[in-house]
């Protein structure tokens, strides 16, 4: 539930007509103008039909510099971000040569394992040296290493599970294991702020996809009463199979799905629970299990979980973990198994490395600290930016922490104030989230100090004045207060 | 004063934005504010300023609601493309609460003497909103290649 101050929204909504109206007087102009040029597409249909990208052309440009900014060294707490200039207002962008060192607020590296690791790095390079870059294969035909194997069993014990299966990429997991785990006649009843994976997965899957309320245990079991006493969309038979799909953290928002209540109600109407955690795996939980150990929820009561590598474990790739049966099924069906080159063998060693530190077998409590460090740093980041002001996403022991912005102006505003203060931070806007809801996401990782954090907290309160985003009154400073009056007397 | 936003499950980012709080009184600001500015640049009755604002309510809204079609992104790859916005609007049912109010916006201004001109303005817009209307293009206007 995200509290928006009245004439904020109204705001919201004039800027937004305002853009579009600029949007299309300069469509028309450009209509016009492209009358008279001639056209040089020689009876080829063109590329973008209709007007798919008007938000692109005129929306999306004009604050396209804030975006997808090239960085020249290693994702740790700092890093050297190149800057790059425009002379045709970001039609294109140039690089130069010079870097910027800024505090890296972006990077979803929660525990710190993207910057080299003393424990890490030595063995993923003699992977390297040992078995090479790449397998040049793929999992069935010759592109199973001893890696591989020892990678899978280590996910599953890591997660509590039977089995566990991994692929190259993560975005793959999702999109590849959905088609062969439920097909026509099946339903999919997925948390409508799914990540783009999943929904892609989903459509690709031809099973029916219904979408409950975000977050809402009461919106979804009445969906599924629903849905199961209609049963499939003409014939009215029941349905093959029900999948339920949440994730741990959702991105966007920074917070829990919450998981026991969704379990318990898949299980009394025996539907499939499908969790992705690919934020939360590795980050949550006092050894780092993930959502399942934060809250509570038996790991053999969630069917499949899916997750990613790319987060907490600094590397690439998603595994699928479950019971063994399901596991040896996917692995002769999926065709990000079949076909697909398997994982980059120092990318496996250096999850296993990393799981090692987490689970505090490499002999150091680093993994134990470094989980600490996240979880205070997070809740030190968050109560201190609310004491400030500002409107604040996300549950309390999230790494994830998205500041509302709402305006369409303030989020290139916002990006560009903090990089001249050198901290980068991600803006996102819609479509990624709805129209009215733009924000900031800050990632916080255990790689932080406190010092580092308390810069970033000057420079996001000098530039949230500077915006006006501080939409919640500031806490009055009680203590100082007291402290004159005592002087006082 | 603050308001709630609920999310809703409407995956069609093109037309979720309408079922936030504030939309409506926008709209109705925004028409308002559209008469004040014609009023003062014009100097003429405030009459003749609604028939102003009245029609080109009509060519914006028809333009928009009723003619473009499909959705301003390509993340939903198309599947939007044959659908106007009007029709995309709560995933495709009739008569909910935010298709009665901008039916029921059309019906309140028209005056003296374009009586002609806004009726026929009213009628079009209205006719265009009617449930019998969905999906159907007259005489294959503006229907796909």
């Amino acid at each position: 539930m995200i509290t928006i101050p009245y004439v904020t929204a109204l705001a919201t909504y004039f800027s937004y007509g305002l853009l579009f109206v600029f949007g299309h007087i300069r469509d028309l102009f450009r209509k016009i103008t492209g009358c008279f040029s001639s056209n040089n597409l020689q009876g080829y249909a063109p590329i973008c039909l209709g007007n798919e990208d008007f938000y692109q052309r005129r929306l999306y440009q004009r604050i396209r510099d804030c975006f997808e900014r090239p960085i020249a060294s290693a994702p740790d707490a700092w890093f050297d971000l190149v800057e790059r200039f425009s002379n045709d207002s970001n039609k294109t962008l140039e690089r130069t040569t010079r870097i910027r060192r800024c505090l890296n607020l972006g990077s979803y590296s929660y525990l710190g394992f993207a910057a080299p690791d003393e424990y890490c790095t030595p063995r993923a390079t003699d992977s390297l040296n040992k078995y090479s870059p790449s397998t040049c294969s793929s999992r069935v035909d010759g592109g199973t290493t001893v890696l591989h194997k020892e990678l899978e069993k280590h996910v599953a014990n890591f997660l509590g599970k039977q089995d566990a299966i991994v692929f190259g990429m993560g975005y793959v997991t999702n999109s590849a294991i959905l088609p062969v785990l439920i097909g026509k006649g099946g339903l999919i009843i997925s948390d409508s702020l799914n990540h783009c994976s999943i929904v892609n997965g989903a459509r690709g899957s031809g099973a029916t996809i219904r979408v409950f309320q975000h977050n809402t245990p009461s919106h979804l079991e009445e969906v599924l009463r629903e849905q199961i006493s209609e049963g499939q969309p003409r014939t009215h038979r029941p349905w093959k199979k029900i999948v339920v799909i949440v994730e741990g953290i959702y991105s966007m928002e920074g917070d829990f799905c919450k998981l026991p209540e969704i379990v318990a109600i898949c299980k009394k109407y025996k539907a499939y629970t499908y969790l992705d955690e690919a934020h939360s795996i590795g980050a949550i939980g006092k050894t780092g299990r993930g959502v399942c150990e934060l809250l509570g929820v038996d790991p053999a009561d969630v069917d499949i979980m899916m997750g990613t590598f790319t987060k907490s474990f600094g590397s690439c790739g998603g595994y699928i973990a479950g019971s063994k049966e399901l596991i040896q099924y996917l692995k002769y069906t999926c065709p990000a198994h079949l076909y697909a080159t398997s994982m980059s063998p120092p990318a496996a060693e250096q999850i296993i490395s990393a799981i090692k530190v987490i689970l505090g077998e490499d002999g150091t409590s680093r993994g134990a600290q470094k989980l600490a460090r996240v979880r205070e740093n997070s809740n030190f980041f968050r109560s201190e930016l609310q004491k400030m002001g500002f409107e604040v996403l996300g549950d309390n022991d999230s790494p994830v922490m998205p500041i509302m912005l709402y305006n369409p102006a303030k989020i290139p505003a916002f990006s560009r104030e903090c990089l001249k203060r050198n901290v980068a931070v991600v803006v996102v806007s819609f479509p990624a989230t709805p129209l009215l809801l733009a924000r900031a996401r800050i990632c916080l990782s255990a790689s932080h100090t406190k010092e580092e954090l308390l810069k970033a907290l000057e420079v996001i309160s000098q530039v949230g004045d500077l915006l006006g985003i501080k939409y919640f009154g500031a806490e009055p400073k009680k203590h100082q207060q007291e402290e004159k009056m005592k002087k006082l007397e | 004063m603050y308001v709630k936003a609920v999310r809703p499950t409407d995956l069609n980012r093109n037309t979720e934005w309408f079922t936030y709080p504030g939309v409506w009184t926008t709209y109705i600001l925004i028409l308002f504010f559209s008469w004040l500015i014609v009023l003062s640049v014009l100097n003429c009755s405030s009459g003749l300023a609604w028939t102003i604002v009245h029609l080109s309510h009509f060519l914006v809204t028809y333009h928009f609601f009723h003619w473009k079609k499909g959705t301003p992104f390509a993340d939903d790859q198309g599947i939007y493309n044959r659908l106007t916005w009007w029709e995309q609007i709560d995933s495709g049912k009739q008569l909910t609460r935010n298709r009665k109010y901008l039916i029921a916006s059309h019906t309140t201004d028209y005056q003296h003497p374009m009586l002609f001109l806004n009726t026929l303005a009213v009628f079009v817009l209205v006719v265009a909103k009617f449930p019998h209307m969905h999906k159907v293009r007259i005489f294959g206007i503006n229907a796909d290649q």
